[in-house]
């Protein structure tokens, strides 16, 4: 675990700020890129994204002002991207909108995914909700984020935030029929 | 039913992504080497920018001087002032080479 306060005060010296940043990219690597990775599903795309989460990350860093934790700042930046991301694609395919389980058939044809059809399934649920909900869920589910941090990483709150996670399961329930 | 409960009872929240061999070991080195490369090139830029500005203000210098001494021969070396002016961008040609092919 970094030191916050040290890092950011070598992050404003520049003799100092690429040195304080690679260890930045060593302790949120991970974090960062599963984040990205459950909004975009493929390795390629999260790989692209991460990298751009950094140097957008890097070029910001003048005007970061230190009122947020460094890892809610770079978690936001991730998750702007990711969204922005999906957007573009968006425009250029049509998977969301195309046939059932198109987008589970290319997981489960991805040699970087290793759950199983119901596990694709899953996936392909949760692409087919609205972006912020999406990551809403994401960041409830699979990373047990409380809803004050998840406030602070997308600027929504909280009453706003649960009536995103409430919406978002109520529509996977029924993408899967699973109460009838 | 909590129906939250539901969905984890069905699926569980188990990560079922797998990433290549070695790719965290690896990822810091590369995304540090391309934030180099952009420092790299947006320095080459900021002496590409000084350079056209010195060559416009020697031009004109040069302009200024020329109309003012129509009546006398012209004895002023042309190519001096463009050595000079590259001389003042601090750029020489393998830089150029260098951010002409480099691919980002």
């Amino acid at each position: 675990m970094i030191d916050e306060a040290t890092i950011i005060t070598q992050l404003k010296d520049k003799s100092q700020r690429e040195k304080a940043f690679s260890t930045l990219v060593h302790e949120y690597q991970e974090a960062l890129y599963w984040q990205i990775r459950r909004l975009v599903l493929t390795h390629d795309d999260a790989d692209d994204v991460l990298q751009n989460t950094f140097i957008k990350a890097w070029m910001a860093l003048d005007d970061f002002r230190a009122e947020a934790k460094i890892s809610t700042w770079l978690f936001r930046i991730a998750i702007n991207e990711s969204l922005s991301f999906l957007e573009k694609k968006k425009h250029n395919t049509d998977i969301i909108s195309g046939t059932d389980g198109f987008l589970s058939n290319q997981l489960l044809a991805d040699p970087y995914f290793d759950g199983d059809e119901t596990q694709a399934l899953l996936q392909e649920a949760i692409a087919r909700l609205p972006d912020k909900q999406k990551a809403v869920f994401n960041l409830k589910y699979y990373q047990e984020m409380k809803y004050e941090d998840m406030s602070q990483v997308l600027g929504t709150s909280i009453g706003a935030l649960k009536a995103s996670y409430h919406h978002a399961v109520r529509k996977i329930i029924d993408f899967f029929q699973l109460d009838d | 039913m909590n129906e939250e409960k539901m969905i984890m009872d069905r699926f569980g929240n188990g990560n079922p992504f797998r990433i290549p061999e070695n790719y965290f070991n690896e990822f810091p080195q590369r995304i540090m080497k391309r934030i180099e490369r952009r420092r790299r090139r947006r320095r080459i830029i900021q002496w590409s920018i000084a350079a056209m500005l010195t060559g416009c203000v020697l031009g004109t210098s040069f302009l200024t001087d020329s109309i003012g001494e129509q009546s006398t021969p012209f004895e002023a070396d042309n190519s001096q002032y463009i050595e000079d002016a590259l001389d003042y961008s601090m750029i020489n040609n393998m830089e150029i080479a260098t951010y002409l092919t480099e691919a980002d």
